[in-house]
């Protein structure tokens, strides 16, 4: 999933790296509320740990291999701002050092890796775990599900940056300048390996150390337990406070209600940009365009679904597949969450029945 | 198909003989290692940007012919770019651009099996894989002809925060440590089986090694505070700067520089 | 002469285990002595307080009649004469081996401590000429020998020319010649005004290093004394788990040996 130099633009490169930035400020100042140098030594060994994790080839089942990031894991072990610095520490490491992913998409791959992905493996193992003992077996089910849903969400968001850009960026002949697939063969591209390997491979490790640190460590799981700490035992305070967390689940509902939005406003703002409006013919395919073969059946129906309700005089772009791909997948994702709340909440009635029966 | 074990080992090699391949090629007296190392990152950092830049097949080749006559200057094997770099990207690039050529809306100039291969999908293929291999040469010089602390110090030197670097260091120096450990345990469990392991056994395995890594880490960090206090740290990392600038390293950097500029302004 | 350390009644808590019960000891300077214990008996701990990097539960500890505290352990004009006056070297060298070469991880303590650019460097090099690794400068932890790993990280405590030493499991893990390297290292302080702590369990090395032994059983001092008395105290030793009984029988009759070997049984 690391993306090499020369397949995002500078432009794409720079916002990506404002991000990166944004995030990284962030996690340096919620660690510098605990103490920064005690911190240093156990990003970095994690950082270690996270380099080596990702040089695992798991055999998968069907006889594939796959790679696991361990952002799970570090997630649920050091907290989303601690994940985040190691991964990008990780990842900085692999970019200049084995050329494993660009300098230019530094930011990018470190936006999706190290901060979307720990953010979403953090706050969907706390949702799902709640409050159930550090030993329990609901909480090697959050790890398993939080390291799919954040690889995934990881790829998701690197299938994005490379779908827009032979949108945005390509010569006065229409030869895309930089990744060379649109949204509507970009995302089912990279969803497919990520959904079946890479989820998968993530999943497996983020389960097996859970489980292993279960019956090992259980002290290390209890930073992000969101149970009651020992006040005599060491922490290092990276657990942020009960109401950063519902702010962290607010903003990431938030975002994904405001991405088809942006996607439309965008679509509006620049409708000169819409390949159906652009002067040069070659740059007038269809934009409803007829899907590459490989996309699956469910998913054009389930595309068809969302564009569909939309007027007529909606920007081309709106009702292309490629905008019912994304909003399928980023409604997927919501989904998921919801019904993981859901499931959540009935359980902790369930047993508040049962304990006062 | 090789195991869990095999194929993980096989990558933990690959990545101690890099290291040792940069050592020996760092060492070697050629252009690149003659130039401050500060000069070398900002130099072909911006080259890589130089390649982003440009949006001309000609100029991207022209970037690319650039990267083999520095590998030439620097006295770097050329062969050893070609089984490192070059085929592998070739590989994972190439894989990815193919379909592309017949994908991409355009103007047809030939027919395969039916579907129409469009010169807009030739060029963007090209493109892309002209950009990777010239930009990961560029990324790879620079590591193989800079030791990683100086590369690290050049960054620090360039104001990345301290701490960064630190980080960086400290995390390069364990990366070795855990893939000894975790080679240690593999080969312990290799010589306590015979024949190759069904695969579900193979991911539990994986697992749990992850998992004693893990404690195993968590350990080594506690330790290591404890030393890093025990000789004076209190969070603010010094470091002895060395560099200092000569005629020729400004003459490299106005190299770079330009050479870069001239790329991204006739790239347009 | 007021003791350089005084401990009183102090206690330590690890995750929940007691590692030191009301322990008192008083280490005037110029001693060299020898901490013996098992593995678990609390002389890591007991060390780790005396370098100030982990604080009593209960009870105090003093370096030169100040109590060490957080508060003073964190004002600069306490702590950095503390850290250079007092060094730690750990049990495995690759926690204490944190930068990226050699000659970086020597130069780790004075850079701390503030030390002027060439003071640092001037030390730094007489420090790897005095113990025999100036040739490893430029190497990368990864690619030292154990022993030499050993002899760095002395040499990155030795840099500061502390008045204090102390050793944890100094030859542990070392093969025989470089285990005499380093008792002869501690040899030369004997008479100095240097003050060394060695907390071993190999009995066989205490008499070189040390004019006073402790034994350290469940985290409290079981016994003091020359290494003549207690190394012939071997009811003492069996009970702190030093030495190990054979038995042998003859017919119904079954003997007990304990087992040590010391060089002073040896004769010339």
């Amino acid at each position: 999933m690391h993306i090499p130099d020369g397949y995002l633009s500078p432009s794409t490169c720079a916002v990506l790296y404002a991000g990166a930035a944004a995030g990284w400020y962030s996690a340096l100042k919620r660690l510098k509320r605990a103490l920064l140098n005690r911190v240093i030594p156990l990003i970095s060994v994690f950082a270690a740990f996270s380099f080596v994790v990702m040089m695992f080839n798991l055999p998968l089942p069907g006889g594939t291999t796959g790679h696991a990031l361990g952002v799970t894991v570090a997630a649920i072990v050091l907290g989303p701002a601690g994940a985040t610095l190691a991964l990008s520490i990780a990842i900085a490491i692999q970019a200049l050092f084995f050329g494993d992913g660009g300098i230019s998409t530094l930011g990018a791959n470190c936006f999706n890796m190290a901060i979307v992905g720990s953010l979403v493996a953090y706050v969907v193992y706390r949702l799902i775990a709640a409050r159930a003992a550090l030993t329990s077996r609901r909480r090697v089910v959050a790890a398993a599900i939080a390291g799919y849903l954040a690889v995934n969400a990881a790829a998701l968001l690197a299938a994005i940056e490379f779908g827009i850009q032979p949108i945005f960026f390509h010569d006065a002949s229409g030869t895309p300048l930089y990744a060379p697939y649109r949204l509507s063969v970009a995302i089912p591209a990279m969803m497919i390996g990520h959904l079946t390997f890479a989820g998968i491979a993530e999943a497996v490790i983020a389960a097996g150390v859970v489980a292993y640190l279960q019956v090992a460590d259980p002290g290390l799981l209890r930073a992000t337990s969101g149970l009651a700490q020992d006040a005599s035992l060491e922490s290092t305070e990276l657990r942020p406070a009960a109401h950063s967390l519902r702010r962290l689940w607010i903003a990431i509902a938030v975002l994904m209600l405001l991405t088809p939005l942006g996607i439309l406003a965008a679509g509006t703002a620049w409708g000169k940009w819409s390949p159906a409006q652009s002067p040069h013919a070659a740059n007038r395919a269809p934009a409803v365009s007829a899907p590459v073969p490989m996309v699956p059946q469910g998913l054009q129906r389930l595309s068809k679904l969302w564009t569909a309700p939309f007027p007529a005089y909606a920007p081309a772009f709106v009702r292309s597949h490629s905008f019912g791909y994304l909003l399928s997948a980023v409604f997927g994702v919501g989904i998921l969450l919801c019904l993981s709340l859901l499931a959540q909440s009935m359980v902790e009635r369930y047993r508040r029945r049962g304990s006062s029966a | 198909m090789s195991g869990f074990l095999e194929s993980t080992g096989m990558g933990f090699a690959r990545a101690i003989t890099q290291a040792m391949l940069s050592e020996k090629t760092a060492r070697r007296r050629g252009l690149l290692q003659s130039l401050d190392p500060r000069v070398r990152v900002v130099g072909l950092f911006s080259l890589v940007l130089a390649v982003t830049l440009a949006r001309r097949f000609a100029v991207v080749a022209a970037l690319f012919a650039i990267a083999v006559l520095l590998a030439l200057c620097s006295r770097v094997n050329l062969l050893t770019l070609v089984k490192r770099v070059w085929l592998v990207v070739l590989a994972f690039t190439g894989v990815i651009a193919l379909p592309a050529i017949f994908v991409t809306p355009g103007r047809a100039i030939a027919a395969a099996g039916g579907v129409n291969i469009t010169e807009q999908g030739l060029r963007t293929a090209a493109l892309l894989v002209l950009r990777v291999e010239t930009a990961v040469t560029f990324t790879t010089l620079l590591v193989l002809c800079t030791p990683w602390t100086e590369v690290l110090k050049a960054l620090r030197a360039l104001h990345l925060p301290k701490e960064a670097i630190t980080m960086l260091a400290m995390t390069y120096r364990y990366v070795f440590l855990l893939v000894e450990t975790t080679t240690q345990m593999f080969e312990s469990r290799r010589s306590r089986r015979v024949g190759v392991l069904p695969a579900a056994e193979q991911r539990r395995m994986a697992a749990r090694t992850a998992g004693v890594l893990l404690s195993k880490s968590m350990e080594m960090s506690n330790e290591v505070y404890l030393a890093m206090q025990s000789r004076g740290f209190r969070g603010e990392v010094n470091a002895l700067s060395e560099f200092r600038m000569t005629m020729w390293d400004y003459a490299g950097l106005l190299a770079f520089l330009l050479t870069g500029g001239l790329a991204a302004w006739m790239g347009k | 002469m007021p003791p350089l350390f005084e401990l009183r009644e102090v206690c330590f808590n690890y995750d929940g285990i007691a590692a030191l019960r009301g322990l008192s000891l008083q280490i005037t300077q110029g001693e060299r002595v020898a901490l013996l214990g098992a593995n678990g008996s609390g002389k890591s701990t007991l060390l780790r307080i005396l370098d100030g990097l982990h604080l009593p539960s209960q009870g105090v500890v003093s370096f030169e009649g100040v109590a060490l505290t957080s508060e003073c352990l964190e004002d600069d004009r306490f702590a950095l004469p503390f850290r250079r006056r007092v060094a730690l070297v750990f049990p495995n060298p690759d926690m204490q081996l944190f930068n990226p070469t050699v000659f970086d991880e020597v130069a780790f303590a004075p850079l701390q401590l503030q030390w002027p650019k060439e003071k640092v460097m001037a030390a730094v090099n007489q420090t790897l000429e005095l113990m025999g690794i100036s040739q490893l400068r430029d190497r990368p932890p990864y690619r030292l020998s154990s022993g030499e790993k050993k002899r760095v990280a002395l040499a990155s405590v030795i840099v500061l020319d502390p008045d204090v030493l102390l050793l944890d499991e100094p030859t542990a893990t070392l093969d025989p010649r470089s285990q005499s390297q380093v008792i002869d290292l501690i040899q030369q302080w004997k008479g100095s005004s240097k003050t060394v702590v060695t907390a071993t369990h190999q009995l066989e090395i205490v008499e070189d290093i040390a004019d006073r032994i402790c034994v350290l059983q469940a985290g409290n001092i079981a016994a003091t004394g020359t290494p003549q008395e207690i190394l012939n105290h071997h009811e003492l030793l069996l009970q702190a788990n030093l030495v190990h009984a054979h038995r042998h029988s003859h017919g119904a009759v079954t003997h007990s040996h304990p087992h040590i070997h010391t060089h002073s049984k040896h004769e010339h």
